[in-house]
């Protein structure tokens, strides 16, 4: 599927492309979206099936070669679910009814490298596909009615992969419109919960620095 | 340059909007907020119980003091644990008549820093409710079963039941079954026979047939 969304990537790029490929060596560049986020896996199975519309993307990357960009990518997202009323039985004599809230907030902190395969200086639209790997800050709350039941801070390993389009509407490229989606990998293991995986999408600006 | 700058306040503002967490305690009503917690001796059978006496006040206890006061909210509460009890079959009789069960109603208020935990309630319990209103002065309370410790930070209500009728045999006021109400707006006349009716619903070993 990735492959197919990568030449379809490719083909668009071409057809927007008039030149060939130009140097934007030693260029660095802010990425800086609104990101709408999914959730998979235990995730969405045990603690939060509702996707999420609070959260931000960022990037800042600097060009080793008009292909290739080295840099960091950042981040944040809120995942809130409250469940219906539920009587829970916490040892054979003692029952608790409440409102369960599941609440997550993560702070993705990544090393990023990023392909530009068709860079051609006066296209329009340039497609890339990114990787990165880093460290998650998960934040997880769960309350009963207005009481905190668990809370736990963390600090996980996590990989995102993800494809992406740049749209140029100026004469030059100092500034344009990113949007994009990735996959984000995301172990867990704690509190029952294996994993914090999700599908994001994000559309935002991209500014270059120097 | 001018519409760079645009898009970048723009995006600015969309980030600090969609920064924003949810706030899950905020996000809930008075009725989501409130917690029913229910324990009792899963080694007595309850139709073994037939008739109940329920104080007319309620114990208010503060930062570990108490008074008795019968407000409305208290009337309230102590009428709709009696229905409760009426509807789940027992029946109801002045104390000196030897009821089964004991009945408290308990409004547990703390203004310090400090928390009230369940083992301080129910150390301080004979404080609130000296044996010797039940008829039994010199015994002890007894909670047969190990409640899990909630910190009472706010305000709370609580309705507790004593076996009366084994107390002689047994020598102390043993604690069979125990109710707690804690959330938003519940010291109120409006919702006490909803916080009650909670208490029972969850409770469905209590009755008398």
């Amino acid at each position: 599927m990735k492959t197919r969304l990568f030449i379809l990537f490719i083909i668009f790029g071409l057809g927007f492309g008039i030149h060939p490929l130009q140097a934007q060596e030693h260029s660095v560049r802010l990425n800086l979206g609104y990101n709408y986020s999914f959730p998979l896996g235990t995730m969405k199975s045990d603690l939060i099936s509702h996707s999420s519309p609070r959260g931000f993307a960022g990037s800042i990357g600097y060009n080793l070669t008009p292909q290739w960009a080295v840099g960091a990518e950042f981040g944040f997202q809120d995942y809130y679910q409250k469940y219906p009323r539920q009587v829970y039985n916490t040892n054979k004599a003692q029952q608790i009814s409440g409102v369960m809230s599941n609440s997550v907030q993560v702070i993705p902190i990544m090393a990023r490298v990023e392909y530009s395969p068709l860079l051609a200086e006066n296209s329009k639209i340039r497609p890339y596909a990114s990787l990165a790997a880093g460290i998650n800050m998960v934040d997880f709350n769960q309350y009963l009615g207005m009481f905190k039941n668990q809370g736990r801070t963390s600090v996980n390993f996590g990989f995102h992969t993800g494809l992406g389009l740049r749209a140029i509407p100026g004469k030059t490229d100092k500034w344009g419109i990113d949007v994009g989606g990735d996959y984000s990998y995301a172990p867990y293991n704690k509190l029952g919960v294996k994993n914090l995986d999700n599908v994001n999408v994000h559309a935002g600006i991209f500014i270059r620095l120097q | 340059m001018k519409t760079s700058t645009t898009l970048t306040a723009i995006v600015a503002t969309l980030l600090l909007v969609s920064g924003c967490s949810k706030d899950p305690v905020a996000n809930l009503s008075d009725e989501e907020s409130r917690i029913y917690i229910t324990d009792h001796d899963s080694t007595i059978s309850f139709s073994n119980y037939q008739t109940f006496y329920i104080s007319d006040s309620v114990a208010v206890i503060k930062n570990g003091k108490s008074k008795m006061q019968r407000t409305e909210s208290d009337v309230a509460y102590i009428d709709a644990v009696k229905n409760q009890m009426i509807l789940h079959g027992y029946e109801p009789v002045e104390k000196d008549q030897n009821p089964d069960l004991g009945i408290t109603v308990n409004r547990i208020i703390s203004t310090t820093s400090g928390v009230i935990s369940y083992p301080t309630y129910w150390d301080s319990y004979d404080s609130y409710w000296d044996p010797y209103f039940w008829g039994y002065p010199g015994y002890g309370y007894y909670l047969p079963y190990v409640y899990s410790v909630y910190s009472i930070t706010e305000g709370a209500v609580s309705v507790d039941m004593i076996d009366l009728k084994n107390a002689p045999q047994t020598g102390e006021l043993k604690v069979i079954w125990t109710g707690l109400i804690r959330g938003n707006n519940i010291y109120n006349e409006q919702v006490a026979d909803s916080q009650v009716k909670a208490l029972f619903d969850q409770s469905p070993y209590l009755k008398s047939f």
